[in-house]
């Protein structure tokens, strides 16, 4: 942020008189209002996109009602939400209950920081990354839990603890997952494991194709982050047909939209993950984004990030209106019976690839033999 | 050293789930006595959407009494139609023309099929998969269509009378049937691909809720839930009325081909596997048809000679009877109406204990209950 | 993910398998997205289902034709049907309200069926909203009550006061009575409750389409 803000204050002469600090927190301000502003837009547009997807899936339409193809519904939903009354149950812990949306809100709103959109678009390339995803995503278990605790109601109760017994057990497979890109790496800062998978046509460099451990782990990421997400098949903590509505049952107005939009962000910070730590982030395929001149470069390779990420989400919706949900024990079974152990196997099959080879890539070691 | 068990002070949680609920089917209340989400006990509390059907049975006609059958199971009205009418004419004796009867079979067998529909989607639904229930209401909504096409409405039929049907089929209406047949076979196995035999599906479905076939039959299940359990009863063969004898199809029972016999699993997969048999007698049925009224000569001021009958027919949800006392007059004396749905709540607190809260509403789907067959 | 001590021969069927299915559902699931002519939703304010011949819809009485032989009022299960009626000078019944509780009426049909002069029909309407519960009555007859009575007893009183003239009077009466129904006819065309959705949109479509090139003009 400071060198962003010396190198605007070195560019324009006008601000050369403005004190470092002002410039910096005001430089940091705006980058977290269009992060907050890219998170709404997302939450909003992807409910547009999710009941879409689901309207085509299950024969129907979808929103058409609001504007153009209905892309306006979110607009009308957020009014809709804004303008509904707060209720907060007489018997419910006020302020526990008033806290639990935001404390929610910020855990996936955090994540955005690291989140590498493009060459040199990230609000902070945090050499520590992928570790504070981890733990800033491990916010959003203390808010649900107060969220079902503080409503007074059971459901909520029980949505409650399956959330946070579910997400914590899936931290783990989580991370495992990601540690692979991370070795190859050999660094935690987003921006390096990207810029890791350059080279080789764009998309050979990419960690999917790095060896077949790293192809399983993508899809191993996938299914726990799924899971750390709370989608469909594990959509357990709101279990429409079981738990009402889950953590969130007696939530209105303002208060449930932050949950909504935090579903929404979680989402799209898992996306990013995925495309980041195994797609090749914003390296545009067949082409070097990075040696474009000026904007371009950055603008290019936020697209071909934002596709990724976008695509990704796509793939979740799908996977979300498809499958039947599992029970909880299942739930916990899956998790550790499954996922930890084949995403430890996969760890150290990783490694020791990477130590048998020389960190090598399959494509890397076909592409050495010409 | 202490244990963990004698240091932890845990409570039993007592859970109130309906009678607003999105997965009880209805106005059903079930009181959870949970430890977590391990259910202790749960015991169904009926009667919320008690109209006395029964009482006002005394109160009205016999062809007056026909629409108010609609209302007992109002996924399948054409059924409950005619399983009055059948009652009534047991009753009172009357010869209906075989054209009609064809008709009542060919209407309860899609009937039998739009039912099988909800409850196969409903039940999807509540696992979680919401997208089959939506597959299911669009091929349900061609049966409608048929249904409004023979009768005006599309789910308050009312097409039965007492010595026959309301009116013959419309033109065209069997080709439109046998269409609707050729389109609706296909989609079974896609629905099996797309979740029946889904990995998560079946866990969720396979070993639980067992009821053998002894509990099954001690606690008097009828229909499907008893198939399920692997007995091989179905009215339709082992007392058959109407022309079932001239039709062929096979009983379906549950297999346990997943899990233990008599378990969800296998009580939805025979509701699956008996659209299959509808499509095969309901295409004997249209081939068969012969030409002729459908009305039989019953007086207008209908009074059957005192004496008492009960009939049971072969409904979706199982065995839907009819007990009625006549004393002479234009209304029955008594009237008592057994239905597939209250019957089976019997086993409800039996088969639950021990499961799991989500495994409750496993077990409300796998029943396939229908509120106003409970309460009547 | 069932039972435990399971081999690692089953560990793996259990994820092969949970594979497979998934993908089996995901390949119909992708196949209906994609498809768009799989949509099956119509747009309902703008696309209308025509209802079938035999729908059921509102029940309207032609009265012109209704003799009140109260045989609706006596079959309907749920006595929705309530009618009032005064015999004429002729001897015939004088409809003098028929109405029907459309909040009650179950759309059974079997009014309809027992109809002698089938005056007695089904619509094809269904749609309909009112703000109270009471306004949910059908009237047929768009007459006061008490004027028709009153004329009737008047038509009767007049009647037996030329019953002495016998033949001529009671032909006189004759053809007001036939006058009467037919003056009577006119504004029955559907009763005053039915906001008649089927006529307004047929009556607006032209009023727009003539309005359109006044516009551009
Ligand atoms: S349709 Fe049925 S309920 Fe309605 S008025 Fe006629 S008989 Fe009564
Ligand atoms: S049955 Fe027909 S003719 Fe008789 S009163 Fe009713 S509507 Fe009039």
């Amino acid at each position: 942020m400071e060198a962003l803000a010396l190198k605007l204050m070195s560019a324009v002469p006008a601000l050369a008189g403005v004190p470092l600090w002002a410039m910096t927190l005001l430089v940091m301000v705006v980058v977290a209002v269009i992060l907050l502003v890219f998170a709404l837009t997302f939450g909003g547009l992807g409910s547009y996109v999710l009941r879409k997807v689901a309207g085509d899936i299950q024969v129907r339409i979808g929103p058409n009602r609001v504007g153009p193809y209905g892309l306006l519904q979110f607009l009308a939903d957020g009014v809709k939400l804004i303008m509904k009354e707060d209720i907060i149950p007489a018997k419910a812990d006020r302020f526990l209950f008033a806290l639990a949306p935001y404390l929610v809100f910020v855990g996936s709103f955090a994540a955005f920081v690291v989140v590498p959109f493009g060459v040199g678009l990230i609000a902070s390339d945090l050499n520590i990354g992928v570790y504070y995803v981890m733990a800033v995503t491990s916010l959003v278990v203390i808010g649900v839990l107060m969220a079902g605790w503080a409503s007074n109601n059971k459901w909520a109760l029980l949505g409650g603890m399956r959330a946070v017994a579910q997400i914590v057990s899936y931290e783990i497979p989580v991370g495992m997952a990601l540690l692979p890109a991370v070795l190859i790496a050999g660094s935690l800062s987003l921006q390096d494991i990207v810029r890791s998978q350059g080279g080789l046509l764009g998309i050979f460099g990419w960690n999917l194709f790095h060896n077949p451990f790293t192809f399983f782990s993508f899809f191993l990421y996938f299914t726990a982050a799924q899971a750390e997400t709370n989608q469909t098949p594990f959509d357990l903590p709101e279990a429409e047909s079981e738990l009402v509505s889950g953590y969130n049952v007696e939530y209105s107005g303002i208060r449930y939209a932050f949950f909504f939009l935090a579903e929404f962000g979680d989402m799209f910070v898992v996306a990013a993950l995925a495309s980041a730590c195994f797609l090749g982030g914003w390296h545009v395929p067949f082409f070097r984004a990075e040696t474009l001149p000026g904007a371009w470069g950055n603008l290019l390779s936020l697209g071909a990030f934002l596709v990724k990420a976008f695509g990704i989400v796509l793939v979740m919706m799908w996977v979300r209106w498809t499958l039947p949900r599992l029970r909880v024990d299942q739930l916990m079974r899956m998790s550790w019976k499954y996922l930890v152990p084949l995403t430890f196997v996969n760890l150290l099959g990783v490694s020791l690839w990477l130590l048998v080879f020389r960190g090598k890539g399959i494509p890397q070691l076909i592409a050495s033999i010409f | 050293m202490t244990r963990p068990t004698e240091a932890l002070h845990t409570q039993e949680m007592l859970i109130n789930m309906g009678p607003q609920h999105p997965s009880t089917h209805g106005v059903l209340r079930v009181l959870l006595r949970t430890d977590g989400e391990v259910v202790v006990n749960a015991r169904p509390d009926i009667g919320y959407l008690h109209r006395g059907l029964e009482k006002i049975g005394e109160r009205v006609t016999y062809a007056q009494f026909m629409p108010f059958t609609d209302r007992l199971d109002y996924l399948a009205g054409m059924n409950c139609n005619c399983a009055w009418a059948w009652a009534v004419e047991k009753l009172a004796g009357i010869e209906v023309p075989e054209r009609a009867e064809y008709i009542r079979v060919i209407v309860s067998e899609l009937n039998r099929i739009s039912s099988h529909l909800i409850a196969f989607g409903s039940f999807t639904a509540d696992m979680g998969a919401f997208t089959p229930f939506l597959y299911s209401i669009r091929e349900r909504e061609v049966v409608n269509d048929l249904f409004e096409m023979v009768c005006g409405n599309r789910l308050t039929y009312n097409y039965a009378r007492v010595g026959g049907v309301s009116a013959d089929l419309p033109q065209g209406f069997l080709e439109k049937t046998k269409e609707f047949l050729d389109y609706f076979e296909p989609k079974i196995d896609e629905y099996n691909n797309l979740i029946s035999y889904n990995k998560i599906f079946v866990h969720r479905l396979a070993n639980v809720a067992v009821i053998s076939a002894k509990d099954a039959v001690g606690y008097g299940l009828t229909g499907p839930n008893l198939r399920g359990s692997g007995v091989k009863f179905d009215l339709r063969k082992d007392e058959p009325y109407s022309v079932y004898p001239k039709l062929e199809f096979d009983v379906c029972v549950g297999t346990g081909e997943r899990g233990a016999l008599g378990d969800c699993f296998d009580r939805y997969m025979v509701r699956i596997n008996e659209m299959r048999q509808s499509i095969r007698i309901l295409r004997q049925a249209v081939a068969q048809i012969p030409e002729g009224p459908v009305m039989a000569k019953v007086p207008r001021l209908f009074k059957p000679a005192a004496g008492e009958v009960y009939f049971r027919s072969e409904c979706p949800r199982g065995e839907t009877g009819f007990y009625i006392i006549s004393d002479g007059t234009t209304n029955p004396s008594r009237l008592k109406i057994r239905t597939g749905s209250f019957v089976t709540m019997n086993i409800f607190e039996t088969v639950t204990k021990g499961l799991m809260i989500a495994d409750i509403v496993a077990v409300i789907g796998s029943f396939d209950i229908i509120l106003p067959e409970i309460d009547r | 993910m069932n039972g435990d001590g399971m081999g690692l021969r089953e560990y793996i069927n259990d994820i092969v398998e949970a594979v497979v299915t998934t993908a089996k559902g995901m390949r119909i699931t992708a196949r209906y997205g994609v498809d768009a002519k799989e949509e099956v939703t119509q747009q309902y304010p703008e696309v209308r289902r025509e209802p079938e011949e035999r729908f059921r819809g509102f029940l309207r009485n032609d009265i012109a034709r209704c003799t009140s032989c109260t045989m609706c009022v006596k079959v309907c299960p749920v006595d929705c049907i309530s009618l009032e009626s005064v015999r004429g000078a002729d001897k015939k019944m004088v409809l003098v309200s028929y109405d029907i509780n459309i909040g009650r009426c179950m759309y059974c049909g079997l009014c309809v069926e027992v109809c002698p002069p089938k005056s007695l029909t089904h619509t094809a309407g269904y749609e309909m909203a009112m703000f109270e519960r009471g306004e949910m009555v059908l009237h047929f007859v768009q007459e006061e009550g008490g004027e028709i009575k009153a004329r009737v007893a008047k038509q009767v009183a007049e009647a037996a006061a030329k019953a002495a003239e016998a033949a001529k009077a009671a032909e006189a009466a004759k053809a007001a009575e036939a006058a009467k129904p037919a003056e009577a006819a006119k504004p029955v065309g559907l009763p005053a409750a039915n906001p008649a959705p089927k006529e307004d949109l047929s009556a607006e479509a032209p009023g727009g389409s003539k309005a359109d090139p006044e516009k551009k003009a």
